[in-house]
């Protein structure tokens, strides 16, 4: 798997270079949009980090964790890893800093330590990627496509806890 | 998002003056700089994508694949426009292949070409679920950080990791298809 990349990009460069392509400015043209890109995304992105690091500030996320931590286990998801699925969905740095939390408190390979893992992998921030992905766009009405998106979260959540159980 | 956003802020600012009023404004501030420091680090990532798939596509790549992926995308997206296509099977390889950073500039690009109004298509509803749901087939992330931290097998968390987004993917192509309706 380490070689996908590579193998990529140079198989990229080397097409380019069969089919007698500008390369050079090829990628220079590409390159220069990044910036434009970035800038739009930018302000989204200081808005859902307001949000997020109030909330942890604050405390309020332990608490609505406590006040959560009982329906979730009605699903089969134990109260160690109900912080990491709530936080999921809006921050990616934040949920890794309770990952790595939740391993070194309840160990790597524990039960919980395994839970935490494929919620991890198997989630996506779903507010973070709307924001970026319709930055730009005149979309304000995002309709079921988060709720959506967010059910999934939340059923990845239960099948990891299930699997981790049987695997 | 703006009655959302307005109302957690909010409640959480009035909950942060109430615990600790001097950390109000560095906690705001903070934020901020760190959207401009993840801003610029994708700025950087964005950077080497796009000017990989610019390349791509004068070298007829992306034309080959979207070709590849036609069967896939139609059922998926219906008739979208060719230029959204290239996009959206460039973003799917990029998934498939691990390499999360490039779905997201890809994902964007064609999420400007279908959205022209200010309510979400049902294209952009299945791009933005089959995002949310298939990320990663290897969690690349977790599995490091595992063995970073004497995990005896850090990768063995793999196949339920499959599985698991296997059924996320599945269940949300499966209910944007009850929101929206078959593909045009």
């Amino acid at each position: 798997m380490s070689y996908a990349v590579p193998i990529l990009l140079i198989a990229t460069l080397v097409a380019g270079l069969v089919k007698r392509v500008n390369v050079y400015d090829g990628f220079v043209l590409g390159a220069r949009k990044s910036f434009d890109l970035s800038l739009t995304i930018f302000p989204y992105l200081a808005a859902i980090f307001i949000m997020v690091n109030a909330l942890h500030a604050s405390g309020l996320d332990v608490y609505v964790t406590r006040l959560l931590a009982p329906p979730f286990r009605l699903l089969g998801i134990p109260a160690e890893v109900v912080q990491l699925v709530l936080l999921r969905p809006f921050s990616g740095s934040g949920s890794l800093a309770i990952l790595t939390d939740v391993y070194n408190r309840y160990g790597v390979d524990s039960y919980v330590g395994r839970c935490a893992s494929v919620i991890m992998g198997s989630s996506e921030t779903v507010f973070y990627v709307a924001s970026v992905y319709f930055a730009g766009t005149k979309v304000r009405h995002t309709g079921w496509a988060i709720p959506i998106a967010l059910f999934c979260n939340l059923l990845g959540a239960v099948a990891a806890c299930l699997l981790c159980r049987v695997m | 998002m703006n009655i959302v956003w307005t109302v957690v802020t909010a409640i959480a600012l009035i909950a942060l003056t109430v615990v600790d009023p001097q950390k109000v404004l560095t906690v705001c501030l903070d934020s901020c700089s760190q959207a401009v420091t993840t801003a610029l680090g994708l700025c950087g990532i964005y950077c080497l994508w796009l000017g990989i798939f610019e390349v791509a596509d004068r070298c007829g790549i992306v034309e080959k694949l979207s070709e590849c992926l036609h069967g896939l995308n139609k059922f998926l997206y219906g008739n979208a426009a060719r230029a959204a296509e290239k996009y959206i099977s460039l973003n799917f390889a990029s998934n498939l292949l691990g390499v999360g950073n490039a779905a997201t500039p890809s994902a964007i690009a064609a999420i400007r070409e279908t959205e022209r109004t200010d309510r979400l298509s049902r294209t952009g509803a299945m791009l933005f679920v089959v995002n949310a749901t298939s990320v990663q087939l290897i969690p690349t992330t977790v599995i490091g950080l595992r063995a970073s931290l004497g995990s005896v097998a850090p990768s063995d968390i793999l196949l339920p990791n499959l599985i698991a987004t296997a059924i996320t993917s599945v269940v949300g192509v499966a209910l944007v298809f009850c929101a929206y309706g078959a593909a045009k």
